[in-house]
């Protein structure tokens, strides 16, 4: 069956989508200086990826979906600060591996991939308002 | 008249085109949708389908084009590292000419059921 507005099922996946990857950038920047989790380790991000899959729904349409929210090992920096609570006996402290401008980065990319899909529902309202203009 | 109208190879053809343009969207939104999937290729209207509209529109005789379907365009350029061949620059290019396009159709369905409307009223509105 073809939707009134064509291509929304797909633009509302992404939307979706990308909404989640801005709340994983979110927690990141959140915690870009927990040195003490819930398991007593530094805090270690989060990373985001997608997959493209069939509409479930039988439109054709490829959707977007996030398959998974992974934490990224690699290990932070371990500065010199006597005075944290993490610190160890040499007065270092393992700190998160969130890296600010890397997040911004995400953060920014994340924000103009869901602008562009504003601008598909956008496009695709007009196309549907003109076709109701059709014989008028 | 009425005969004519719906028989006019313009009408017959923007009837079609409307759908294709309509469908083309769609393809246009799966690829924005997509453009941070690994792997994803970008789609687009069939060759198959585009090819034999071109050819019986060459010809005059609109009669019997498959249906507009969507399939992965093979004339995509090079892939991004991930495997990703959507760019955001053309995509949105792709959907403004597309839009302008079914604006454009639509005006000339409008236009030609109005004339008709007018031939039997004679009124112009």
């Amino acid at each position: 069956m073809m939707n009134l507005i064509p291509g929304v099922d797909a633009t509302a996946s992404a939307l979706n989508a990308e909404n989640i990857r801005m709340d994983v950038v979110a927690e990141n920047i959140a915690n870009a200086y927990t040195t003490h989790g819930a398991d007593g380790q530094p805090y270690q991000r989060k990373v985001v990826s997608f997959e493209a899959m069939l509409d479930p729904a039988g439109t054709g349409q490829t959707t977007v979906q996030v398959s998974q929210v992974a934490t990224d090992n690699t290990p932070g920096e371990t500065i010199y600060d006597p005075s944290n609570p993490d610190a160890n006996k040499e007065g270092m402290v393992k700190m998160p591996n969130v890296n600010l401008s890397t997040e911004m980065v995400d953060l920014m990319t994340s924000s103009r991939a869901y602008e562009a899909n504003l601008a598909v529902i956008r496009n695709a309202r007009q196309m549907a308002a003109k076709a109701l203009t059709i014989g008028h | 008249m009425i005969e004519s109208l719906f028989s006019d190879p313009n009408y017959a053809a923007s009837k079609v085109l409307l759908d294709a343009t309509a469908e083309r969207h769609e393809a246009l939104a799966s690829n924005i949708a997509n453009l941070e999937t690994p792997g994803y290729k970008r789609v687009d209207l069939s060759s198959s389908f585009t090819e034999a509209f071109a050819a019986q529109v060459k010809s005059g005789q609109i009669d019997n084009i498959p249906q507009p379907t969507i399939e992965q365009d093979p004339n995509a350029g090079t892939s991004r590292q991930d495997g990703n061949n959507v760019q955001l620059d053309k995509e949105l290019m792709a959907m403004s000419s597309n839009s302008l396009q079914y604006d454009t159709l639509t005006e000339f369905v409008s236009g030609s059921l109005k004339q008709l409307q007018m031939a039997i009223t004679g009124k112009t509105s």
